[in-house]
């Protein structure tokens, strides 16, 4: 199978290309065009491409004439619509780095795209492939755990330093509360089959990197129709140097107990005296590679990948209601999903 | 002065450790309590029953409040007439309007007023202040606490009218905690699930600080079995403070019986919080200086739950009304 890669501005890309690169079913080709307009010292283009291992052209056109059957967009946030629209009009099944867009309109040209050219679209949700996550969603369902009530849900990160367009409100439609509020929002709307989030209502502010534009710490509190309550901490507040990138923890409480899930837990703690700072062996499951085999795997077999563009839409449509209670103050009603 | 004996009023679950709490310190205590449980609980820890409340007043120096909040106020008050230095359980009372009418009381009769804010005294909570308060973090961005057990088996505390429900019992510590390492909170927004007159409930509640601070608190009253959990995270420019209370625990047992731990946390006698904290006000009394909680703070802790409960109703924010200041008495012995 070929697999296009476009663009290495986000750098879940590095990520892919590596495990795409490894798997001998798979052709990696990457195009980074626009890697020569990034600030100084950033990386990209066709140095990057060579490092990893990996193929490389010099545009989208080049890439798309060499006829991919799957293309994974990780441009910046705002720049998915365009990449999308091009890769799915040529044909290919689309993975889309998340948030899905940065504006509902663009979402849902992104989804029109892809329903309009017959191709499969799937989120990038890496951390729903998460085994204990499964395991968790089917004891909830299974009303293993009773009623569920709320959720407390986490998701701290270092600032992404490696790429200064996370923190341009205009590329990435915000900041902290577009990057990480997602992921624990996909999550939860994947342990409540058919449910949607109705009101949200959410604080930020700039103090922990105070020089960066956007917000880098945020509280968004999500009201469910089935009457579930969650808050989500999608700061980046991990410190720089802290030994490892970040992570993410999800609290259900239910009236049967509670259920606490850290999908980046296990590890092997230490310290080395060498670097004088701490060990933090990181193991488990590679999550990325998971979500790239269902998605390879859904086009294989001519099927939806899940998580879709609509699972997309809906974690976005929180974000955006996100943005909207920060600006006013008051709680935000979020869209109804058509 | 030099207090020597204690009246505690109330003999229900705080009494259980705030009696052997001042025996250890050395005080003799009289107990009074309208449930008839006084001598029950003098027969299993020490001191002495009393009958009435005038009995306790004629016989003790400081009076220990330990009854459910909704009488709190004028048992303090009654106290306070009659010149007795007062220890309140937490929360002061279930109002702003109530807790300052105590505080005045207090002032006006020339004694002091303590509220028992025992997660004040708890090790890691102390250890992540005094960290705060000096810089190690910067001024905190955010601020996550949290504070999980079984509901309280006494029926009162299912009672909105006498306990104030999970937000006003229980994570009062916390919005008191919140206030200590990141300043005055000036707006709440707040949910609640679950039944809080019968069954398992949460709240999660998200405070603004007049610093910029923002605040997560999430409080659970579970199901019986539901071990007690708490913890926090205090992350600022400079760096992150974590703890939970399950992480790193001294001793272990794995594979008894018992599996229902109760509602407050398990503590060893010998370095109880809820003695510690006995031992501050003891000592606040016995030189005249502040303890490390006053009863402004508990004051402000009440104003920041009962706009969490208002939040709650009216489904919004809310910002706090501050037009209830505590300083509504005259000057007070002890205040610094």
């Amino acid at each position: 199978m070929k697999v296009g890669i476009i663009s290495f501005a986000h750098t879940h890309a590095l990520s892919y290309a590596a495990i795409l690169r490894d798997r001998s079913d798979v052709e990696c080709v990457v195009t980074d065009p626009d890697h020569a307009l990034r600030p100084a010292g950033e990386s990209g283009g066709p140095a990057l491409a060579e490092s990893i291992g990996v193929g490389y052209l010099d545009t989208v056109d080049e890439l798309l004439a060499w006829r991919p059957d799957a293309v994974i967009v990780c441009s910046e946030n705002a720049r998915h619509v365009d990449d999308v629209e091009r890769a799915a009009a040529a044909g290919a099944h689309i993975l889309c780095e998340k948030p899905l867009a940065t504006t509902r309109q663009d979402a849902e040209r992104i989804i029109d795209a892809c329903d309009r050219a017959g191709v499969s679209l799937m989120t990038a949700f890496p951390v729903r492939f998460t085994p204990h996550y499964a395991e968790l969603r089917h004891r909830v369902q299974n009303g293993d755990l009773g009623d569920v009530l709320s959720i407390s849900g986490a998701n701290n990160g270092r600032l992404p330093a490696e790429r200064a367009w996370f923190t341009d409100p205009v590329l990435a439609g915000g900041g902290a509360v577009a990057d990480h509020t997602v992921h624990v929002a996909d999550l939860v709307f994947g342990l409540f089959p058919g449910v949607e989030a109705v009101k949200v209502f959410a604080v930020a502010n700039r103090m922990l990197h105070a020089d960066r534009e956007a917000e880098t710490a945020g509280l968004v509190s999500i009201e469910y129709s089935n009457g579930v309550t969650a808050v989500i901490d999608c700061s980046w507040s991990v410190p720089d140097h802290y030994p490892t990138w970040g992570g993410l923890t999800l609290r259900v409480i239910a009236e049967g107990g509670n259920a606490e899930l850290a999908p980046f837990a296990e590890r092997v703690d230490g310290f080395s005296e060498t670097d004088r700072a701490p060990l933090w062996l990181s193991y488990g499951v590679d999550l990325d590679a998971a979500m790239l085999d269902e998605f390879l795997s859904a086009v294989a077999e001519k099927r939806r990948p899940v998580p879709d563009g609509r699972d997309g839409l809906r974690a976005l449509d929180v974000v955006l209601a996100a943005y909207e209670s920060i600006a006013t103050g008051h709680p935000a009603a979020v869209a109804r999903s058509a | 002065m030099t207090a020597s004996t204690v009246g505690l009023v109330g003999a229900g679950g705080i009494a259980q450790v705030h009696l052997p709490g001042w025996l250890d310190l050395g005080f003799d205590v009289v107990v009074h309590s309208t449930d008839g449980r006084a001598r029950e609980l003098t027969d299993r820890f020490g001191g002495r029953a009393v009958d009435s409340m005038d009995e306790l007043l004629d016989t003790v120096d400081i009076v220990d409040v330990v009854t459910p909040t909704d009488t709190h106020r004028p048992i303090v008050e009654r106290a306070a007439a009659a010149g007795k230095h007062v220890v309140c359980e937490k929360p002061l009372a279930l109002t702003v309007a109530d807790s300052a009418a105590m505080i005045a009381a207090c002032s006006r009769a020339g004694i002091r007023l303590f509220p028992a804010h025992v997660v004040r005294y708890f090790p890691a909570y102390t250890a992540m202040q005094t960290a705060v308060a000096a810089g190690r973090v910067g001024t905190p961005a955010a601020q996550r606490f949290f504070r999980i057990g079984s509901a309280p088996k006494q029926p009162w505390f299912r009672e909105q009218a006498r306990s104030g429900g999970l937000a006003m019992d229980q994570l009062i510590h916390d919005f008191d905690q919140a206030r200590w390492s990141a300043g005055e909170v000036e707006t709440v927004y707040a949910t609640r699930t679950g039944d809080e007159s019968a069954g398992p409930t949460t709240v999660q509640a998200i405070l603004r600080h007049s610093s910029g601070t923002i605040t997560h608190v999430n409080g659970v009253w579970g199901r019986p079995g539901l071990g007690f959990r708490y913890g926090f995270s205090v992350v600022g420019p400079d760096g992150l403070l974590e703890h939970d209370s399950l992480r790193y625990p001294v001793l272990q047992y794995d594979g008894l019986a018992d599996a229902d731990q109760g509602y407050l946390p398990p503590v060893d006698a010998a370095s109880s919080p809820y003695t510690a904290e006995l031992a501050d006000f003891a000592r606040a009394i016995r030189d005249g200086g502040p303890a490390r909680v006053s009863a402004e703070d508990a004051l402000e802790a009440v104003r920041i739950a009962t706009a969490v409960n208002r939040s709650i109703d009216e489904r919004t924010e809310i910002t706090l009304d501050t037009a209830t200041s505590p300083h509504t008495g005259d000057d007070r012995e002890g205040e610094r």
